[in-house]
């Protein structure tokens, strides 16, 4: 395994009384596929959302690179340049094209050339597929082609780390696939990924390490062949076999 | 010519007297409508601008990770933006323009009554757009901030280039709104002795005592230029909105 990116040490959330997460502790290696399964409201996307400082952490502490990302404005944004994230609902600029979704970022936070910033934007839209499509705007895309045209945007910053909250949730049956297939691609190009998602194949097919969460605790975090084949806690035994039975 | 032996010296009803008013004081009414024009379009831009920088503080959000000074900073210009959009959205044009131009006299500074006017509009136009602003703002999904934020893109950047363009287009039929709105309330500056539309009429009209017919002529030159705005924002609008189509970028697409 590669050498540790981020820390995560005894994260915890809460909005108002209601505890989401509890004392959560993960380490994130270069190379390492998570995936992390579980059912809704088990807070596995405020925890994503958490890595990302989208959600600040009522306890605890992220580390990245064992330095601590603290809460000012710009140790976060340096951060998340190198910490990207794929949503459920894309988020893609909707007053730009492709094109421009893809360079805005390069542009006006690494500063790269226009030169430069075309290069990555058409190298990674290559990638998903979507180069033809760099005029178009996002509301004249197919969910698909939205959620590819999004890696390709957070590719572009050259992430060390790449998040997805449930990429593939928001989208028609018959385009999971097309999502699904580019984050296979990712896989094997070796970035580090951490995943949301409710698709088990391929939380077993891909991952390195799945992590089954429940009520805000890491219940399980294990290699996919443990975890699918033989998952040690009462819970995600449950939750697995009502997954695996459909 | 045809339209002369209308424009008798005795005029005998009132769309003579009010062909007769315009002929003899037309100088009048154009230097009316030019002042009107000017004090409307400055006081408006001037006035957006105001509204778009108070819409944006009145925005800013403040978390528990930032440091005392920042914050303290930041409540007291959203107090203060408050207040004022708070006391010149209730209280009447007519009345802040009598209290500006006097107020500003009894400091012993010599304010023009144009200059007043011009300001009492950027002060009122402000007010109400920066309610206008921070609705276009609300509007646009916090998704779009999240993906710029997810990114590294700093809350004012992301303001900027990712939020601020979306909510303009969203609010441009209020702009425009505004704008007409100010056209016609330039009138009430009469009270501060502003040379606009509405003192030409008022002047002309006292000259003959044909008060009537001096404000149709002036209600005919407001309706021509609402009217005639209104066409424009309309073309503007039509072409903002941009194509409904894109071309395919051919050189990018494989032999699959």
């Amino acid at each position: 395994m590669g050498e540790k990116i981020i820390s995560i040490r005894g994260l915890g959330k809460s909005f108002g009384d209601h505890e989401v997460l509890r004392k959560i502790d993960m380490e994130v290696s270069a190379g390492e596929i998570i995936c992390i399964v579980g059912s809704s409201g088990s807070g596995k996307s405020t925890f994503l959302r958490c890595i990302n400082k989208l959600e600040r952490q009522s306890t605890g502490k992220i580390l990245y690179h064992g330095k601590e990302v603290r809460d000012v404005q710009r140790d976060v944004n340096e951060y998340r340049a190198k910490v990207g994230m794929v949503f459920q609902s894309f988020n893609l600029f909707n007053n730009m094209t492709v094109l421009q979704n893809c360079m805005v970022c390069t542009r006006k936070v690494l500063h790269l050339s226009k030169e430069e910033a075309f290069d990555r934007a058409i190298t990674h839209l290559k990638e998903v597929g979507m180069a033809p499509y760099i005029h178009a705007k996002p509301a004249q895309l197919s969910g698909g082609q939205k959620q590819r045209v999004a890696i390709a945007r957070s590719l572009c910053m050259n992430p060390e780390v790449l998040l997805f909250d449930e990429p593939t949730s928001a989208l028609d049956p018959e385009m999971v696939g097309e999502v699904l297939n580019v984050m296979k691609e990712l896989a094997t190009t070796g970035l580090t990924m951490i995943i949301v998602t409710h698709e088990m194949a391929f939380a077993r097919d891909v991952s390195t390490r799945t992590v089954f969460m429940d009520s805000g605790y890491v219940v399980e975090d294990a290699p996919p062949s443990e975890l699918f084949t033989n998952p040690k806690n009462q819970r995600t035994r449950e939750f697995l076999s009502r997954y695996l039975a459909g | 010519m045809g339209i002369n032996i209308l424009l008798t010296a005795d005029p005998q009803n009132s769309f003579e007297w009010m062909l007769f008013l315009t002929k003899k004081y037309y100088k009048m009414f154009l230097e009316g409508t030019w002042l009107t024009l000017y004090i409307a379009v400055l006081g408006t831009l001037l006035g957006f601008l105001l509204g778009y920088i108070i819409g944006i503080i009145q925005d800013i959000k403040t978390g528990q990770g930032d440091n005392p000074v920042r914050k303290f900073f930041v409540n007291l210009m959203k107090s203060v933006a408050g207040i004022y959009v708070e006391i010149f959205r209730d209280t009447p044009m007519i009345v802040q323009a009598m209290i500006i131009y006097y107020g500003i006299r009894q400091l012993g500074i010599d304010l023009q009554p144009v200059f007043a006017g011009i300001l009492v509009t950027v002060l009122n136009t402000g007010a109400y757009m920066a309610e206008t602003v921070r609705a276009g703002i609300g509007s646009i999904d916090i998704g779009q901030r999240e993906g710029a934020w997810a990114m590294g893109m700093s809350p004012m950047k992301t303001m900027i280039y990712i939020v601020l363009p979306q909510a303009f287009k969203n609010i441009i039929p209020e702009m425009a709104n505004t704008f007409l709105t100010n056209l016609k309330m330039t009138s009430v500056l009469n009270v501060i002795a502003v040379q606009e539309l509405f003192m030409a009429a008022k002047t002309v009209g006292g000259n003959y005592y044909k008060y009537f017919e001096s404000y149709l002529v002036i209600a005919v030159i407001y309706f021509a230029l609402c009217f005639l705005f209104n066409k424009i924002f309309n073309l503007l609008e039509k072409k903002l909105k941009g194509k409904s189509d894109y071309a395919l970028a051919v050189e990018y697409m494989d032999n699959q």
